[in-house]
């Protein structure tokens, strides 16, 4: 077991390191010049502005040059600058990152939440119409264009009923909470505020819905198998009972294997949030991670875009490692490597 | 009579998903021959919402939302199709070779796996497109990049199993050289998860594809494919049938593809949850 | 639209309603009177300092943040003082001197010194960002004393003051600004390190100063205390980050935004209740159509009877009706309408027997193809693709079959101005008050960026001699005769057939009833310090 963990923790660097030259590669492969985002279309006709450009941007220098120089920042720390919003990429990644966190956080409530509630009716009334409604439901949540689906909701609740605020976190006019957490809702019940927390609260609702929509179906599935392995064993249990063999082994034994589909749904539902999260943001203006990627790339900004691709990679890569670690101890029988 | 007991056995979802997926395909060869409208030219004034002439109303330019929609059947599936069958194919090789040879190869194989799959699909995808440029044919390989790790590691999984088996081990015994061993005696049995996660996939590629043309990476205007014509609806955002039309399509054409997928695992495997 | 139509007796989600009926979603919780403007606006921002950034977001801030020698009247056409409370220039439009204003202080309060316009002006030209180009042709700068600028220029330029005008020539408060890194001499574009800085404050003599920027969600500018003419109305503006049209108009309906200026038509149309005043006024952006007979993957040649006959060819009604509704208006020449030069000039109208006619003369009226590659976006409500879909039809109708290719903005941009482009489609906005910035822009002049675009090196008939002398004349003249040269030079350049201008879209400034003074600037966009609150 420790040989393994240690095993894979060296090979991480190994790793990331791919994982950065394949950001770098692929940003650098881009047809079209950034400089463009950085001075302007009209400009780019002007040679001393461009050369100008060129040189603060460090654009001039080779492209072996270019990558041991931001390998050389990247470990210190130093995600470049991005040429879209001028601020340093890990500094916007880290005002960013709130948002979605707290976006995320609250689809996986709702996911986790509706998935239980909908694969908890279905085994209880398996086979019967409840439970083919149940499934049913789940099942569209995850065959669902994210960004449709936010599109109807948005229509629906914010023009047709006017139940819900449009696209934001938080209404224009007001300041958001002295940042904590910088989750809005949270920083707002910490500053005692109650109507800021209440429109935070109503803002996250519809991205949070329409993305925790998504891990429904995965999640109420493996709970209703699970629930029906549970139900059945049941039975088992009680016919044992009577010749009992000890039911805590049992209950331990069952505890353990409901534990893996467990692990199973919060790394894959993460992986799959962190998906979904990218078109939720587009559609509710949602000023996190997501949307800046998208901003990135359409405006081929290649620090950003390496700047997320590895992030992004690299906190994979751990949420695999933990997953995966947490797998063997649970369950001795999964062999590692 | 063993065909009815197939049927039988395959159940409500997979019959209906099968039903979706033979409608667009019925569609995909067909609608030159019926369309009443071309999906690229006027058909009627613009932005009129649903009508007896135009079920789905009219878009932006006038087009008719409910033949575009039909149309674009013909976009995303042979993507889909080319894509799935790319990766698949390649993926699985690249996974019997690491499970068969092990060693360096295994090694080397899974190391790509592993960095490839660290990267959110989406991302990697987005970041593919975006070097290469915009276009469906961009984003189709992209999405090839993407989806391959799973096929590999699926393989591997299904080859190291096979090959401790007894007849394995029989026909090495016998002396088959050891493509022969991996094509005849291994591959044999490791199809059927491909095949599950292939149909599946088909679906996921669809929404991909949809996903990319959405921000616009993929297919570029006037081409009617989903993903763009729903990103037209969100301008046009008061009409609300543009968007209709499309994400209906995507949402049937990826469910029907699910319950394939899960009818054909309980078909071929009936032990898996 | 009836609400009514569309629900048609869906139950939707009854569970949320209760929670929503106790949450009380409806109005926003009471504010204090003097609450902040918000603007609802898809910011374009690429920096916050003034002598780098450059987009429409960025003239409406650098002009509440900083003055100009002088501004642009409501009239959209007379220069006033402001910094500078008189000027005069020499005979030949070579020698700009101001006299500055006694009163005029920076927002810390120290006076406005003749030095402080010498520093911001030479950083303007030495930092060679984006703007920089309002500073060609300038040979010198003196202060002679602390209340006089002269500005010398290589050559007589009539369009100065106009220039001087632009948002980007703000005076800084040059001891805080270098204090805080920034740099104004010959080695400034590589000794400068104040952008980030920029990036949180600002040091001018406006009506307003930066109180907080987070890319991508906000600008906020709050009243300057110190400011030495009349008080803005407003103690504090919000620009809030807004991606579409379909946005601003509902976050306008729902009062979370008093302004909004990029909805289209279609979406105004769809903006319901008395609370809210759309205004649909001309403005001097336009989106245009541009051929090159120089592009490597013409099919023919497109001569001037060839290019006569794709001009002839478009549906300019139906073009402006597809692009924008009815809030657009037709767009002759090169130059737009109001500026100099603009006025009577014949409209642009359809002729397909013309068209048809000057086809078969040149042999083609079986037709060819012709390679149509643009920018896949949507500017000022008009959106390219479908712009160009429409214009492909209409070029069917005479046989010429254009192959489309939408591509991202950057891919363009190398294209157009490496190969060429056979036919393409792009818009333009002014950078100040002024009709030179045109011709020197899309005039067929030797050298010109279009003209260079429009593939001069491989076909070199297309360069118009009269154009360069007219140019010189009207960059000399007196104001009363520019207006005729510059008619003559719109004239030229119709005749051209390279730029085709296709729709000058309406600009829509939708605000609420209770706002006003907001008023659409050519210099500036949105004068802040002009709106109030009743």
């Amino acid at each position: 077991m420790l040989r393994y963990l240690v095993r894979r923790l060296v090979t991480m660097p190994l790793l990331l390191l791919g994982i950065v030259t394949i950001a770098f590669a692929l940003s650098n492969l881009t047809k079209g010049d950034p400089l463009i985002s950085i001075i302007g279309e009209r400009q780019m006709d002007n040679p001393e502005i461009v050369a100008a450009a060129k040189a603060r941007w460090g654009l001039d220098r080779p492209l072996p040059e270019r990558y041991l120089r931001y390998v050389g920042n990247l470990v210190q720390g130093d995600l470049g600058i991005s040429l879209r919003t001028k601020q340093p990429v890990a500094k916007d990644l880290m005002t960013r990152l709130p948002a979605t966190l707290e976006l995320v956080l609250a689809a996986m409530v709702v996911g986790v939440g509706g998935g239980i509630l909908l694969g908890v009716i279905a085994a209880r009334y398996r086979n019967r119409a409840a439970d083919h409604a149940a499934r049913f439901v789940a099942l569209i949540g995850s065959a669902l264009p994210v960004f449709w689906s936010g599109l109807l909701l948005l229509f629906v609740f914010s023009v047709l009923l006017g139940w819900l605020p449009g696209p934001g976190r938080l209404d224009a006019r007001l300041t958001p909470p002295p940042g904590v957490t910088g989750f809005y809702t949270i920083d707002a019940l910490l500053a005692g505020d109650f109507t800021t927390f209440r429109l935070a609260l109503t803002h996250l609702i519809l991205p949070a819905c329409v993305l925790g929509w998504a891990v429904m179906g995965i999640i109420s599935r493996l709970v209703r198998s699970s629930m029906l392995d549970v139900l059945a064993q049941d039975y088992i249990l009680a016919a044992r009972a009577k010749g009992a063999s000890g039911p805590r082994v049992l209950v331990n034994h069952a505890l353990r294997n409901a534990m893996i589909p467990t692990l199973t749904i919060i790394g894959f539902s993460f992986a799959y949030l962190i998906t979904g999260a990218v078109l939720t943001e587009t559609i509710f203006s949602w000023p996190g991670i997501g949307s800046y990627t998208v901003d990135a790339a359409r405006s081929l900004d290649y620090p950003a875009i390496m700047g997320v691709t590895i992030v992004g990679g690299s906190a994979f890569l751990l949420t695999n490692l933990v997953t995966d670690i947490a797998y063997a101890v649970v369950d001795p029988r999964v062999k590692l490597g | 009579m063993r065909a009815l007991g197939t049927l039988r056995r395959m159940g409500l979802p997979m019959i209906i998903g099968g039903l979706i997926v033979l409608f667009w395909v019925v569609v995909a060869l067909t609608i030159d021959l019926w369309s009443p409208y071309d999906p690229f030219s006027i058909a009627g004034r613009r932005l009129r919402p649903p009508s007896e002439a135009h079920w789905l109303g009219t878009d932006a330019l006038g087009r008719d939302v409910l033949i575009r929609t039909l149309y674009g059947v013909r976009h995303s599936l042979p993507i889909a199709l080319l894509v799935v069958v790319v990766s698949s194919l390649g993926g699985a090789l690249l996974g019997a070779i690491a499970g068969y040879v092990g060693g360096k190869t295994d090694a080397v194989i899974m190391r790509l796996v592993d960095i490839t799959l660290s990267f959110p699909a989406i991302l990697l995808a987005m970041a593919v497109t975006a070097a290469l440029g915009p276009g469906l044919g961009n984003a189709a390989i992209a999405m090839v990049v993407v989806s391959w790790p799973v096929y590999a590691r699926l393989m591997r999984a299904q080859v190291l199993t096979m090959r401790e088996r007894e007849h394995v081990e029989a026909a090495i015994a016998a002396g088959a050289g050891r493509v022969r061993v991996l094509t005849r005696h291994i591959l044999p049995l490791c199809w059927s998860p491909v095949l599950v996660n292939a149909t599946m996939d088909l679906g996921q590629i669809v929404l991909l594809a949809a996903s990319l043309s959405f921000i616009g990476l993929g297919a570029l205007p006037p081409t009617p494919e989903w993903g763009q014509m729903i990103a037209e609806g969100a301008v046009n955002f008061y009409q609300w049938w543009v968007a209709l039309g499309p994400g209906l399509a995507i949402l049937s054409v990826v469910l029907g593809f699910n319950f394939l997928g899960d009818g054909l695992r309980d078909l071929l495997d009936p032990r898996s949850p | 639209m009836n609400r009514r139509d569309l629900i048609s007796g869906r139950h939707l989600g009854w569970a949320l309603a209760g929670a929503m009926l106790a949450m009380g979603v409806g109005g926003l919780p009471a504010m204090a009177q003097d609450k902040p403007l918000v603007i609802a606006r898809n910011m374009d921002i690429n920096s916050l300092d003034p002598h780098r950034g450059f987009c429409d977001t960025c003239q409406i801030y650098f002009s509440a943040a900083y003055d100009t020698l002088v501004g642009l009247g409501p009239d959209n056409k007379t220069l006033t003082p402001k910094v500078a409370s008189s000027w005069t220039v020499n005979e030949n439009q070579t020698v700009f001197t101001f006299k500055l204003d006694p009163k005029a202080k920076f927002s810390d309060g120290t006076a406005i010194e003749a030095k402080d316009v010498k520093w911001s002006l030479e950083r303007l030209k030495n930092l060679k960002g984006s703007p920089a180009f309002l500073m060609d042709g300038v040979k010198s700068i003196e202060a002679p004393d602390a209340q006089t600028i002269v500005i010398s220029m290589d050559a007589p330029n009539s369009e100065f003051l106009g220039m001087v005008a632009a948002p980007y020539m703000g005076v800084i408060n040059s001891k805080v600004a270098a204090a805080n890194g920034a740099a104004a001499g010959a080695d400034a574009a590589t000794a400068d390190k104040a952008e980030a800085w920029f990036l949180a404050n600002s040091a001018g003599s406006g009506p307003f100063t930066l109180a907080s920027y987070r890319a991508d969600d906000e600008l906020r500018v709050k009243r300057n205390g110190a400011y030495w003419r009349t008080a803005p109305a407003l103690s504090e503006v919000v620009i809030k980050q807004t991606k579409d049209a379909v946005a601003q108009a509902q976050m306008l309906q729902s009062g979370a935004a008093d302004i909004a200026m990029q909805v289209d038509g279609e979406t105004a149309k769809t903006i319901k209740g008395g609370d809210v005043v759309v205004n649909t006024i001309p403005s001097y952006n336009y989106v245009y159509v541009a051929l090159s007979p120089g592009a490597k993957s013409n099919t023919v040649k497109l001569t001037p009877e060839v290019r006569e006959a794709i001009a002839a060819a478009l549906d300019y009604k139906g073009l402006i009706e597809f692009t924008v509704g009815d809030a657009g208006r037709p767009q002759p020449s090169p130059i737009p309408n109001g500026f100099p030069g603009s006025d009577n000039l014949p409209e642009p109208k359809q002729d397909l027997a013309r068209a048809k006619d000057l086809l078969a003369k040149a042999g083609l009226d079986k037709g060819f193809e012709i390679d149509a590659r643009f920018p896949n976006m949507n500017v000022y409500g008009v959106d390219l693709s479908q712009m160009m879909q429409k214009v492909q039809q209409d070029l069917a109708k005479v046989n010429i079959k254009a192959k489309l290719q939408p591509l991202t903005f950057t891919v363009w941009r190398e294209q157009v101005s490496g190969d060429g482009i056979p036919l393409t489609a792009v818009f333009y906005a002014p950078d100040y008050y002024g009709s030179a910035q045109y011709v020197q822009y899309f005039a067929m002049i030797q050298g010109g960026p279009w003209a260079k675009r429009a593939g001069a090196a491989n076909a070199p008939d297309i360069i118009n001699p009269r154009e360069g002398d007219l140019l010189k004349q009207a960059l000399a003249a007196p104001a009363d005769q520019q207006n005729k040269l510059y008619r003559d030079l719109a004239l030229e350049m119709i005749k051209d057939k390279i730029i085709i201008p296709v729709v000058s879209p309406d600009m829509i400034m939708a605000h609420g009833k209770a706002i006003k003074g907001v008023r659409y600037s050519a210099c500036c966009n949105l004068p802040l310090d002009e709106i109030s609150r009743n």
